[in-house]
């Protein structure tokens, strides 16, 4: 899968693993050193350094809030939400845990929130795009997995469009923590603590959405086995 | 831990298979889930279609890939966060305190109940609240309030203007004045009878600054006011000083109807011992006369007479309110009878004298 940059690990806020305050620890371009820093710039009011924040980890973001909402006006909408209470909130950010993990849990909160309402009303709302359920073009999970087709056989090529569409179907029966849980599994590649460190929520309880969340699928994915 | 190894069963295995296919076990767990599936067909099976379903799971297209595949969405999304943060950092308008802001608020969307709502606070204040006042107290109900527009001339420009002409018309009252000032103007007493009366008495009291004509014509256009106290004294003041003869005629004659005052007595006096003018001297004695006759009608008499006035002529005693001004009236008469150098004025004087006494024996 296409997952980011990011290597996830149990690491607190000083960059130590194992810790019980473990949280995401990120590999990028700048050392967690450098990271503070321009945390703590952006604290004393730097725009420049938000910004570079914002730049830093924004494409991530704007990734889950598509993956999530399915709909690029509801990313966006995600998107300018959660980076603006950061912008807010900057200065209630004390390192007692990465600025990545602290960020992923206001963009999953706000993702909740969204896709609760959205649930709430479900006439209010827009249907959901899927690529997979898009009729135009070659977008089918085939076409995207080339690598793993031995052949180009018509019947297989049926079989992982009906897998895709099943799929689809069971995700929008999730529940938006059940949800949240298991695209951050799946499509984020994190580990479940760190999931419950974004949600705010102990390990247990997002191994058991991940779990509710899996059978869902399987079983409607029953009848292709 | 013992180095024997637990074998779980089918049914603890298979909630784990979940978490074994992607990688969320522990250590010891992977090991007995491993040392399970080596012996069970059916967990095995089941783990197959975990990792099949796993796979499948990863390999679905993800979103984030179809709908910004050339970051345009990115670029959007930067663009307004950037919009948004300019907004929260621009500084806030500071808004001064702004009392009844809703009502202003208010008014300006409803002109017209704003216009009507306004009047009548207006009306309920002023017949109302102003009774609540404290200095309404102080000011009687019936108390006429005299409120004088303000003046369209200056006291300054009273000093400096000329009076052109003075148009008097007998029938109708109305006077009309044309001024030459810095900026000429017309008054009529129509509009400005405030300001007309003010010229005039001004013209009429200072007679050295003005033409004789006008200011004949200015005494003659306060004859009706001279009830008027200050209009009063103008006429009284050019009855004494007034450089012209004719125009201190006149203004005796115009307090012909004010002679019982003491202070038209008083300038008749002076003008009897004093004016130089013959004729002015005579309409003096004449308008005292008058006085006289009028003072007849009053009940106190006085004990004696104090004088002769002539042959055959004694001096009555009259009847006045104040008995010093009467008698030096008197004597004045006596006066001029005796050694006015006209001759005229001295009949008049007598003739005057004689008259009163015949009153006062009827």
């Amino acid at each position: 899968m296409p997952l980011s940059r990011w290597v996830f690990a149990l690491a607190d806020s000083s960059g130590r693993t194992g810790g019980s305050s473990a949280a995401l620890a990120t590999v990028t371009s700048l050392p967690n050193l450098d990271e503070r820093a321009l945390v703590s710039e952006a604290q004393a009011g730097s725009r420049t350094a938000f910004e570079e924040l914002v730049r830093k980890y924004d494409r991530d973001v704007l990734r889950l809030a598509l993956n999530l909402m399915k709909r690029p006006e509801d990313a966006r909408d995600v998107y300018q939400e959660a980076f603006l209470k950061v912008y807010r909130n900057l200065h209630r950010f004390r390192f007692e845990c990465s600025f990545y993990t602290w960020l992923y849990r206001i963009v999953t909160n706000v993702c909740l929130d969204h896709l609760r309402r959205r649930q709430a009303r479900p006439e209010d709302q827009a249907p959901e795009i899927h690529p997979n359920r898009m009729e135009e073009g070659p977008r089918d999970f085939f076409d995207f997995q080339k690598e793993h087709r031995p052949t180009l056989d018509p019947e297989r090529t049926l079989m992982g469009k009906e897998i895709q569409s099943r799929i689809a179907r069971a995700m929008e029966r999730l529940s938006p923590r059940e949800r949240v849980v298991f695209e951050m599994k799946h499509y984020q590649g994190l580990k479940l603590r760190a999931i419950g460190d974004a949600l705010g929520t102990t390990e247990e309880t997002v191994k058991n959405s991940l779990f509710r969340a899996t059978r869902k699928l399987r079983n409607e994915l029953a009848g292709l086995r | 831990m013992s180095g024997e190894r637990k074998i779980l069963r089918c049914d603890a295995v298979a909630p784990l298979l979940v978490f074994y296919t992607c990688d969320e076990v522990s250590a010891e767990e992977r090991e007995q889930i491993v040392a399970h599936l080596a012996n069970c067909n059916e967990c095995s099976a089941q783990l197959a279609q975990e990792d099949a379903l796993h796979g499948a799971i990863e390999r679905i297209p993800q979103a984030a890939d179809q709908f910004d595949t050339a970051n345009v969405l990115l670029s959007q999304c930067r663009s307004e966060l950037s919009e948004s943060l300019d907004e929260l950092s621009a500084p806030k308008v500071e808004e001064g305190w702004r009392p009844f802001s809703w009502a202003r608020q208010w008014m300006a969307l409803r002109p017209g109940w704003s216009a009507a709502a306004l009047m009548l606070v207006g009306a309920i204040v002023g017949t109302q609240a102003i009774q609540w006042l404290p200095f309404g107290s102080s000011v009687a109900p019936s108390a006429p309030v005299n409120v004088l527009a303000a003046s369209k001339i200056p006291d300054d420009k009273l000093q400096t203007m000329e009076v052109s002409n003075v148009n008097f018309s007998h029938s109708t009252g109305k006077i009309q004045l044309q001024l030459e000032a810095e900026q000429p103007m017309t008054l009529s007493s129509d509009e400005d009878d405030v300001d007309v009366r003010r010229v005039l008495t001004f013209v009429v009291a200072n007679g050295d600054r003005f033409d004789a004509g006008v200011r004949l014509d200015c005494v003659e256009a306060l004859r009706a006011a001279a009830s008027d106290e200050q209009t009063r004294g103008a006429l009284l003041a050019a009855a004494r000083r007034d450089p012209n003869p004719a125009v201190r005629l006149k203004a005796l004659d115009a307090l012909r109807d004010m002679v019982a005052l003491p202070a038209v007595r008083d300038t008749l006096l002076v003008t009897l011992q004093r004016d130089p003018n013959p004729g002015v001297r005579v309409e003096a004695v004449n308008l005292l006369v008058r006085a006289l006759e009028s003072e007849d009608e009053a009940p106190e008499v006085l004990p004696e007479a104090p004088s002769n006035f002539g042959p055959g002529v004694a001096l009555p005693a009259l009847p006045s309110n104040g008995r010093e001004t009467e008698q030096r009236i008197l004597h004045a008469l006596d006066e001029l009878r005796q050694h006015d150098s006209n001759r005229y004025v001295r009949l008049r004087s007598a003739a005057a004298l004689r008259q009163i006494a015949l009153q006062e024996v009827q």
